[in-house]
């Protein structure tokens, strides 16, 4: 079995144990031909639609991915920001977005981005008493995490920061950055190494950190425990 | 927590044994202890431990070439086969209390009839100026990381080991030019690999020399040789060796060696019954994921009868 083989297998296990419904808008740009169709427009955007469809059709129906082209949908794109597609948003039920992906679920990048979706569902999620605790000593928040493809410990500092938005209910919000896709974010933050995790653009931690070291980093204090 | 249907498992009970690390040695020793039917947890702060850094690893018997994150997502797979829970978390405090260890973390409580440390180890530091300034801007412990960031770019990579010669191969695959600084006469790779590096035109040593001092503005520029020469490099990969993480383990008594490493018997066992280790925080001479699996397997292996001696049944 090839190693991409491999990686279907995965999504599609972990995928069919999803037993809550949950949608993700993932925004792309098209463009519109003579005939009235449309195509898409950016060159990773088909590719990255096509490993979505993997995790949606494999989850009984119970994810949906919801593709808005920016060009049809300019309010929303304004609404949120998004200046660059591929961009996949997790938004809650009150509208604040909670996790933003400018990189593609593939390889290390799924037990992450499996992760969150099933977390996001409801599933439960390891870090909320913590993080609950604690909320009202961390600022609203935006952690960045730099990736890339090949680095071993990138998924396990998303996983963390993912999981924390998660259970922040909206103080914190992820983003999840291919920095060899997105080089001009990482020449804006000199970023010469991964993963490289930025809070709130002041912050920053470079190389494998782990859950405690990124909660003390919001907190900017110790973190306070209750069993 | 790489299992996604953990809404079943019970984080207040006492598990039988609770591995910790997250490398080979550690998941290899969670897989024995689920088939030995004991109630096993995994809780580690990097999933994959050193190996996953590996570009290539071609000395895992059966498997004739694979990269160590292929490789620790083999192992992760077997562990989800078997359910077997894995949290990303660190302990930083454990107990005895009556019959059992009591683990803290700042996320949860946790207790276990036995113990694994399989915490591994970390890539040690050269501790010169300029290296703590650079690090994520030319500075890096992690090739494979890394790498994608050099292209076409002249780097260094700093060490003699097998390690050092894997990150320099790997390396240069990208870059324009590696060189490979050495304090010793001839690097200590595996021959195979020492082959390899010098039937690499992009690769060359630098030997007898050690590197004092990494400078740069923004990102690195160059390094200084002990020699007073300065060197213009684009890129700094450390590569030294590593150190046992064994801190948690001596604070709880765990004897230790004069290198820091765990000192274990054939059977895994430490001075204090209950606590097993292998792997890279253990005192063996030679380390290999092959061998710390092993050790881990052993320490399963013991665990389950100290727990059975406990007269818990199964």
């Amino acid at each position: 079995m090839s190693q991409d083989d491999r990686y279907k297998e995965i999504i599609k296990t972990e995928m069919a144990k999803l037993n809550r419904p949950v949608t993700l808008k993932v925004f792309t740009c098209k463009e519109k031909q003579p005939s009235g169709s449309q195509i898409r427009e950016c060159m990773d955007c088909g590719q990255f639609m096509a490993l979505l469809r993997v995790y949606e059709e494999n989850s009984n129906g119970m994810l949906t991915i919801e593709e808005l082209c920016i060009d049809d949908n300019p309010e929303f794109a304004k609404q949120y920001d998004i200046s660059r597609v591929p961009t996949i948003l997790f938004i809650d039920d009150q509208g604040r977005e909670v996790i933003r992906y400018l990189a593609s679920p593939k390889a290390g990048e799924i037990q992450p981005f499996i992760q969150a979706i099933f977390a996001f569902a409801g599933a439960p999620n390891y870090y909320e008493k913590t993080i609950e605790q604690n909320l009202n000593r961390i600022e609203p928040s935006t952690i960045k995490v730099m990736i890339t493809e090949t680095c071993p410990y990138c998924p396990q500092v998303a996983t963390v920061v993912n999981n924390f938005a998660i259970a922040s209910k909206g103080k914190i919000r992820s983003v999840i950055i291919d920095i060899m896709a997105n080089p001009d974010i990482g020449q804006y933050y000199d970023a010469a190494g991964v993963p490289y995790t930025i809070i709130n653009d002041k912050k920053t931690i470079v190389g494998m950190v782990g859950a405690p070291e990124i909660l003390k980093a919001l907190i900017g204090g110790n973190v306070r425990v209750q069993y | 927590m790489f299992n996604f249907d953990m809404e079943d498992i019970d984080l207040e009970k006492t598990f039988d044994l609770i591995v910790l690390g997250g490398g080979p040695t550690a998941i290899g020793c969670a897989i024995y202890a689920a088939r030995f039917a004991m109630d096993v947890l995994v809780i580690g702060k990097t999933f994959g431990g050193l190996i996953a850094t590996t570009h290539l690893v071609e000395n895992y018997p059966a498997i004739t070439t694979i990269s160590g994150q292929g490789l620790m997502e083999m192992f992760r797979e077997h562990m989800n086969s078997l359910n077997i829970p894995y949290i990303s978390d660190e302990i930083r405090s454990i107990d005895k209390v009556d019959d059992h260890f009591e683990l803290h973390s700042f996320f949860q409580k946790f207790k276990a009839n036995s113990i694994c440390v399989a915490t591994g180890s970390e890539r040690k530091k050269l501790g010169i100026p300029g290296e703590e300034e650079f690090v994520g801007r030319g500075v890096s412990y992690c090739a494979t990381c890394d790498g994608p960031f050099y292209v076409d770019k002249v780097v260094c990579v700093i060490g003699g080991s097998d390690s050092a010669a894997k990150e320099a191969l790997f390396l240069s695959q990208n870059v324009r030019k590696v060189y490979i600084i050495y304090r010793g006469e001839e690097i200590r790779a595996e021959p195979i690999n020492k082959q390899r590096v010098y039937n690499n035109d992009k690769i060359e040593i630098i030997y007898n020399t050690n590197v004092v001092e990494i400078k740069g503005e923004t990102n690195v520029k160059s390094v200084i040789f002990d020699n007073g020469k300065e060197f213009e490099v684009d890129g700094v990969f450390i590569e030294i060796g590593s150190i046992p993480n064994s801190d948690l383990a001596k604070r709880i008594g765990v004897k230790i060696n004069e290198k820091g490493e765990i000192i274990i018997n054939r059977k895994s066992e430490t001075n204090i019954p209950g606590v097993f280790a292998a792997g890279d925080v253990a005192d063996a001479p030679f380390k290999q994921a092959i061998t710390g699996v092993a050790e881990g397997v052993v320490a399963a292996y013991s665990a389950f009868d100290y727990v059975k001696e406990m007269n818990i049944e199964y």
